[in-house]
């Protein structure tokens, strides 16, 4: 259970412009929060900032009060937007390099059973099957992979789970299987959750908040039930026309 | 309808391009003229001249005919008198082998008659039609044994060199800067000197050959396995510290698959190379097929020479097909 507190946060591209400015959130312990906004608003930014990947030009991000220590990386779940699978490692051994387990047994593939348990049953929950365990990651297509990836972001039992458009390379109906199970994984664990997303109508569906994002800015905070009421920015709208 | 679209495209052929090339054309002219590559032509082309009968003589072409020449016939049989042969038994003779007695005249002085008597000698010599290429093969396997265990010395030293010399998983830049000046001394001391003086620590024999195969190409393996640690896709390894698995959890879940077929084409070009420096280093005793090339070569026995020569050109070329096949199978 950690809450994240985010304050004032700016964030600048490599070239100085910037990707994020003067972003203020507070999300409660066990929230899931989706982040809504075009193609280059900064949600990705957002999250890597959460996961302390990217440095603060401006403001910080606490979590539960404090700053990000070397603790804190052991207690996240990230899902990249670009899956972060390697590709020539069997599905196996992509979502154990992640498991709570001594390194003798990464090394042999003699995983502990409890661990083997959880792993199957979140690749199974994803609607992944036995036969996908020991084929290579490149060999999947590339919704599999995606559901890989959040296998893998959730096995060791993560406080703080970051998904960066978990959703993206999956038809309707699986998107909805992989968030429902996201947030069910989310609830039992207790963790706060910040997953972006392309589709308003999935974060109605799942979220308990709604924040989207212009051009590195909050133009929207609130309940799904108040996104209704809410004019869309312009860049979303041209994206919706 | 076809209006032109007022886009800048980037140009490849800039004036830097021309102007590195004019550099590089600058730098080959004036090296050319220090290692005599004009000379060179020139003595080349006399020789094809002469070879094709339009020239006089030629200094490269009469050298390289008279001992090229005496390569073949290349040396297959051996022959050795059965009476300096221990414990020679001619019921048990080895396939293809005979017996050859040869009469000799001698003519000496008898020491009672005070005169000069002929008196005929037979002396039988083993004469094995295949002897001198089984003594090679025995040769040739020595050197690929101590190719393999060089080899196995090198991969053995270079990866830990690797894992502490690659910039993305070095636990400190201080250890990464030692790692790669210790793989770069190895690579700096030739095989040859090394095992000069390893012959001299160690004594003739393969001992001095697998040490010093193994220390030279472990710097090699060291550098080329860093390398590819250090090439390999970032993003499954940030993936990974971003939900902080270690140093050592990241290269085995995620780069060394990766880079697991680079491994094994550096690995079995380092064999090929230790084959091949394997029957250098035998010329300062440090066992192998070397040892006998060098012998034979010093006696002028150039018959034999070329069965070494062709030995180890068949057996690089099998390395070769097999080598290919296992990179295939890893890919």
């Amino acid at each position: 259970m950690i809450d994240i507190g985010i304050a004032g946060l700016g964030v600048r591209h490599a070239g100085g412009d910037a990707a994020l400015a003067d972003v203020t959130l507070h999300l409660p312990a066990g929230q899931f929060c989706a982040v809504l906004g075009a193609s280059g608003a900064g949600k990705s930014t957002l999250l890597r900032a959460a996961a302390a990947l990217v440095d603060a030009s401006e403001g910080r991000i606490l979590y539960d009060g404090r700053a990000a220590d070397r603790a804190l990386p052991r207690r996240i779940g990230l899902i990249p937007q670009d899956f972060g699978l390697c590709g020539r490692a069997s599905v196996a051994q992509n979502v154990m390099a992640v498991a709570d387990i001594a390194s003798w047994r990464r090394f042999t593939g003699l995983y502990p059973h409890p661990d083997r348990d959880r792993a199957a049953r979140l690749l199974a929950g994803l609607g992944l099957d036995e036969t996908h365990l020991g084929r290579r990651a490149d060999s999947l297509s590339g919704g599999q992979q995606q559901r890989v990836a959040v296998a893998r972001a959730l096995v060791h039992r993560p406080a703080i789970i970051l998904a960066d458009e978990p959703v993206a390379s999956l038809d309707p109906a699986t998107s909805e299987a992989t968030l429902a199970l996201l947030r069910d994984e989310a609830r039992s664990l207790g963790a706060t959750v910040l997953c972006s997303l392309h589709q308003p109508a999935l974060a109605r569906q799942f979220a308990d908040r709604i924040v989207m994002l212009d051009a590195g800015r909050v133009v929207f905070d609130g309940t799904p039930a108040a996104l209704d009421g809410h004019a869309a920015p312009p860049r979303v709208r041209v994206v919706a026309r | 309808m076809n209006a032109a679209v007022p886009w800048r495209w980037p140009a490849l052929l800039d004036a830097r391009a021309v102007a590195l090339l004019l550099g590089a054309l600058l730098l080959l002219w004036y090296t050319g003229q220090r290692v005599e590559i004009g000379r060179m032509l020139a003595l080349s082309g006399e020789a094809v001249l002469a070879e094709a009968g339009l020239a006089e003589r030629s200094q490269v072409a009469d050298g390289l005919g008279t001992t090229l020449g005496q390569l073949v016939p290349i040396q297959l049989s051996s022959r050795r008198e059965v009476s300096r042969i221990a414990g020679f038994d001619p019921a048990h003779l080895s396939p293809f082998a005979h017996i050859e007695t040869v009469e000799t005249r001698v003519s000496e002085l008898d020491p009672e008659t005070l005169r000069r008597e002929d008196r005929i000698v037979r002396t039988a010599w083993l004469v094995e039609p295949f002897g001198y290429l089984a003594h090679v093969a025995a040769k040739m396997l020595e050197t690929l044994e101590i190719a393999l265990w060089g080899t196995l010395i090198a991969v053995l030293i270079g990866l830990p060199l690797a894992l502490f010399g690659a910039r993305n998983i070095t636990p400190h830049p201080a250890l990464r800067a030692g790692s790669r000046a210790t793989s770069a001394f190895l690579r700096a001391v030739p095989e040859l000197i090394a095992a000069l003086f390893l012959v001299i620590a160690y004594g003739f024999g393969p001992i001095a050959g697998v040490l010093a195969l193994g220390l030279h190409s472990a710097g090699f393996l060291g550098k080329f396995y860093a390398d590819d640690i250090e090439d390999a896709d970032p993003r499954p390894q940030q993936a990974l510290a971003a939900m902080g698995v270690g140093r050592l959890t990241v290269w085995r879940s995620t780069i060394l698959p990766q880079v697991l077929p680079q491994h094994i084409a550096c690995t079995l070009y380092t064999f090929d190379r230790n084959v091949r420096m394997g029957a250098v280093i035998g010329l300062v005793g440090a066992g192998g097929i070397g040892q006998e090339l060098k012998g034979r070569f010093d006696m002028y026995e150039y018959g034999h020479v070329g069965t070494i020569l062709i030995a180890i050109f068949l057996i690089i070329l099998t390395l070769d097909l097999v080598a290919s096949r296992a990179r295939r199978a890893w890919r």
